[in-house]
């Protein structure tokens, strides 16, 4: 079994359900001999990846669809064994190098040697090169992006990369000049809806329009959210009814429960508590950028039009600094300290403009 | 008097008798005494020149116990001899410096040993405990006082070379191995004994371990032990003094507590000596070198000079003895002392200030624990001046600066009162975050962790009192794997979602949705298998 997410995926380009003119010219793209290396880029789940696996099918046939993991294994120059899982199939690689932390440039380099210094084996003869597909590409540090500029020119001939990322800001110039850029916009909530409503179908399952169009509010225009969050509720409660309760994802309810915690007591104690649960939220695998951000906004529409200026302004001076550093508990930590003294101020004069 | 060369330092206590000759079983290639290095030399001519009156001793007390141990030391010439320090060794259990406790726990295992002489001979023990803590001297003197004679394992400098190999004819040499030594050498030196020596009972004592048994894994200590309870038929003995980083503790590697279970090793740990009785133990020392022989050759260093050698040793008596020698010597210089802030009340009088050496002397190495109380509680002195410098907090832990930040950060908060209070510490420690992080220059993060320390002593105006357990910086573990029922849903596809957006997206959902179809299954998977 599968996830609906997977499971009615759009295997080819002619088939998928939005941006139906960018499919057009990728096909056309294929046609042509030569292909460049591509970068894919566009908020998550508007289906870069889906778009991705679609023009390999195009390119090689439905050869790519028998795909196998495996766990890679690069020794790092200071003899650290780093382990990365793949998918493969005959003609292409597809890799996280994320995963593999601050290693990722032995990763990127060793990676690439493997698989470009072997020509394709292939009777047919239909592409000259491979394709190693890097996802989540504006994860990886610039060290490991300057080594993925020079192996890219030098093996060209043997294989062509295709990242996807969330934004090209991240990307080094020489990497984005090297790439041509495809950007994939999130669809529309029409887009989604008409979506959800066939995928029910297929599934035999009756959709409510009002339902369907509290999931797409609530998945923030994210296709694959609004499809695992549609199956959850199925799962919750089959067959569907207008108002049933659409589950949520249990860290941003998290994240929102800690907010109205620092806006309800502002004392260190209760600072040590916030500090517990950022923790916990930092175990569960949440990127500290989705707390800090999901942080401020809750706390920023939870206080007065006075304070939100200033809040905003020490968010982007610890944010900042988070990024440059380490530990990024400290950041988040001084971050939530600085807004307790705030709000407590603002608080505070409150009061004694009440008392007059 | 030629100039000839004499070392005037040897190290420990390491032979019990100087008459006795080195007795080392047969099968040993290495030389029983220690090798010091030649580290200083006295020529006769210097002294003279420079040969200055007596201090007053005012410190001593002549009429102090008499040594019996010095008496080979009375018709030497005044030059300091190459045994010196033998001429300082306890003899009796009372002269030890030790604990009386620590002896008793150990009496009390030699006296087991003599009970379970012919019935489990091979009785095992560990001592452990800082540089200096006298582990070596408490086992000669009990040892003499049981009548053990002692057999000590020295590594040797490089093993035998066997030449001949029979059938190749040159060039065909190898090195023993010297794990087979050390074997060899237990179950000999543990049964056989010396020709030269009348002493029936022997006692193995090693304190200078293989290296092979320490960097490599496959010498397995766990046999070697098991071995040694079954064949050896002395106490074996180990002596292993403690290290700060568990990388060299050889007493935490090397003897895991299943494996002491096992081998029933007796372990006993000493202390560092106190301040008091290291001070008595100096008083014997200047009464050593009051006696006759001795008078040509020692002066007796100032009270001063005195009680800054015990506080700069730390509870190290072998380096207090070295640092008094070498202030006690004739002809040589006072040694410089210099003022510590911290005064103390000595007998309830007055407040004395305290002094250490200036130059020589151990350091004063401070602990993890020790310094992170010092940083959230800070303490000022009459002056409004902070008692502990950062400067010297920075400069113990300059080496893992990211560390001691994080233990900061783990603890800091109990500390405050006020959130105002707390604001310019966390930024502080942000600060200093962002600044361990830049690799590039090897100033800053010294600066990060001289930053951190600070803003923390100096932001908490209103601290909380109380007794507060410092807690170790937590570490983020790796999240915990999805549960097969999940995987199964994810397939294939879930080895290129990265971890970060399988927690954030994928997560939640596939959860709920994991745990509530588990009846749907088969009925999936045959449509699978028809596709």
């Amino acid at each position: 079994m599968a996830l609906w997410v997977d499971k009615y995926r759009p295997r080819e380009l002619t088939k998928l359900d939005f941006h139906k003119e960018q499919a057009e010219n990728l096909r056309n793209l294929c046609k042509q001999s030569d292909f460049p290396h591509l970068m894919f880029y566009g908020p998550s789940g508007a289906g870069k990846k889906t778009r991705i696996m679609c023009l390999l099918r195009e390119m090689y046939g439905a050869g790519v669809e028998r795909l196998r993991s495996e766990t890679m294994t690069f020794t790092t120059p200071s003899n650290r064994k780093v382990e990365v899982m793949t998918v493969s199939s005959n003609y292409h690689l597809e890799v996280n190098p994320s995963d593999a932390g601050m290693y990722d440039r032995t990763v990127v380099i060793d990676l690439i040697k493997q698989v470009a210094q072997t020509h394709q084996i292939e009777i047919n003869g239909q592409r000259e090169f491979k394709v190693i597909v890097i996802s989540e590409g504006d994860e990886l540090t610039k060290d490991a992006q300057h080594a993925l500029r020079r192996t890219m020119e030098k093996y060209v001939a043997t294989c062509r990369i295709i990242m996807s990322v969330n934004s090209t800001s991240r990307i080094i110039p020489a990497i984005r000049s090297r790439c041509l850029g495809i950007r994939v916009a999130a669809p529309s909530e029409a887009e989604m809806t008409a979506i959800l409503q066939s995928t029910c179908k297929r599934e035999g399952l009756a959709l409510p329009v009002e339902l369907a169009k509290r999931v797409v509010d609530k998945s923030e225009r994210n296709l694959r959210r609004a499809l695992l969050m549609l199956e959850a509720a199925k799962v919750a409660k089959s067959p569907f009814t207008a108002q049933q309760e659409v589950p949520d994802l249990d860290w941003q309810v998290f994240l929102r429960e800690t907010a109205s915690q620092i806006i309800s007591e502002q004392t260190p104690a209760k600072l040590e508590k916030i500090r517990d649960r950022l923790y916990e939220l930092l175990t569960q695998g949440v990127p500290p950028n989705l707390i800090f951000r999901g942080l401020v906004e809750h706390l920023v529409s939870n206080c007065d039009m006075s304070i939100k200026a200033k809040t905003l302004e020490l968010a982007t001076e610890y944010e900042h600094r988070m990024q440059n550093g380490a530990k990024h508990i400290f950041h988040l930590e001084a971050f939530v300290a600085q807004f307790m003294s705030i709000y407590k101020k603002f608080m505070s004069e409150l009061l004694m403009t009440d008392d007059f | 008097m030629s100039a000839r060369k004499k070392p005037w330092i040897k190290s420990a206590f390491s032979e019990l008798n100087l008459t006795q000759t080195t007795a080392v079983s047969e099968g040993t290639p290495a030389k029983r005494t220690r090798s010091t290095p030649h580290a200083s030399t006295k020529t006769q001519r210097n002294r003279n020149v420079n040969s200055t009156p007596t201090l007053a001793a005012a410190l001593v007390d002549i009429t102090a116990e008499d040594e019996d141990g010095c008496g080979d030391n009375s018709e030497s010439p005044p030059t300091v001899t190459e045994k010196w320090m033998e001429s300082f060794a306890p003899t009796s259990s009372e002269e030890l410096a030790v604990h009386p406790k620590k002896i008793g726990e150990l009496r009390d295992w030699l006296r087991h040993c003599e009970a379970m002489r012919w019935k489990v001979p091979a009785q095992i023990c560990l001592l452990s405990g800082p540089t200096g803590a006298g582990k070596t001297a408490t086992l000669q003197v009990l040892a003499k006082e049981f009548g053990y004679q002692l057999q000590e394992w020295i590594n040797p400098v490089d093993c035998e070379v066997i030449n001949t190999l029979g059938d190749q004819p040159s060039g065909g040499s190898y090195l023993g191995s010297h794990l087979e030594a050390f074997k060899s050498f237990l179950l000999r030196a543990s049964r056989y004994k010396s020709l030269l020596n009348a002493q029936n009972k022997r006692l193995v004592l090693v304190e200078d371990f293989p290296n092979v048994l320490l960097s490599d894994a496959e010498a397995n200590f766990d046999d070697l032990l098991e071995k040694y309870s079954i064949y050896g038929k002395s106490p074996l003995v180990f002596i292993v003094a403690d290290s700060k980083s568990r990388g060299l503790n050889i007493s935490y590697k090397l003897f895991p507590d299943q494996l002491k279970a096992k081998h029933r090793i007796n372990h006993i740990s000493f202390n560092s000596i106190a301040a008091t009785i290291m001070q008595k133990s100096m008083k014997t020392f200047c009464a050593i070198m009051q006696q006759k022989g001795n008078k040509a050759l020692y002066k007796v260093p100032s009270s001063t000079v005195v009680d800054s050698i015990v506080v700069g040793a730390q509870g190290d008596i072998r380096n207090a003895l070295i640092n008094l020698h070498l202030s006690a010597l004739k002809g040589v210089p006072n040694m410089p002392t210099k003022q510590l802030n911290v005064s103390v009340t000595s007998k309830g009088r007055q407040r004395k200030m305290q002094s250490t050496l200036k130059s020589i002397g151990r350091d004063e190495s401070i602990t993890l624990m020790h310094a992170v109380g010092r940083v959230l509680n800070p303490k000022c002195n009459e002056e409004k001046r902070l008692q502990h410098s950062p400067e010297v907090l920075t400069e113990a832990f300059c080496t893992e600066p990211r560390n001691f930040v994080n233990f900061i950060h783990a603890n800091y908060l109990p500390h405050f009162r006020d959130i105002e209070d707390v604001l310019p510490a966390i930024n502080d420690l942000c600060l200093s975050d962002f600044m361990l992080n830049e690799y590039r220059d090897d100033a800053l993060p010294v600066m990060g962790l001289n930053l951190a320390i600070r803003g923390t002593m100096l932001a908490n105006k209103d601290p909380v009192s109380g007794w507060m357990p410092v807690r170790g910086p937590k570490r983020i573990n790796v999240l915990p794997p999805a549960t097969l029922a999940e995987q199964k849903l994810l397939g294939i596809g879930c080895a290129d979602t990265s971890k970060a957006l399988y927690a954030t997206e994928y997560k939640s959902f596939v959860k709920c949705i994991a745990a509530r179809s588990p009846k749907e299954m088969p009925i999936e998977n045959e449509q699978s298998i028809e596709d």
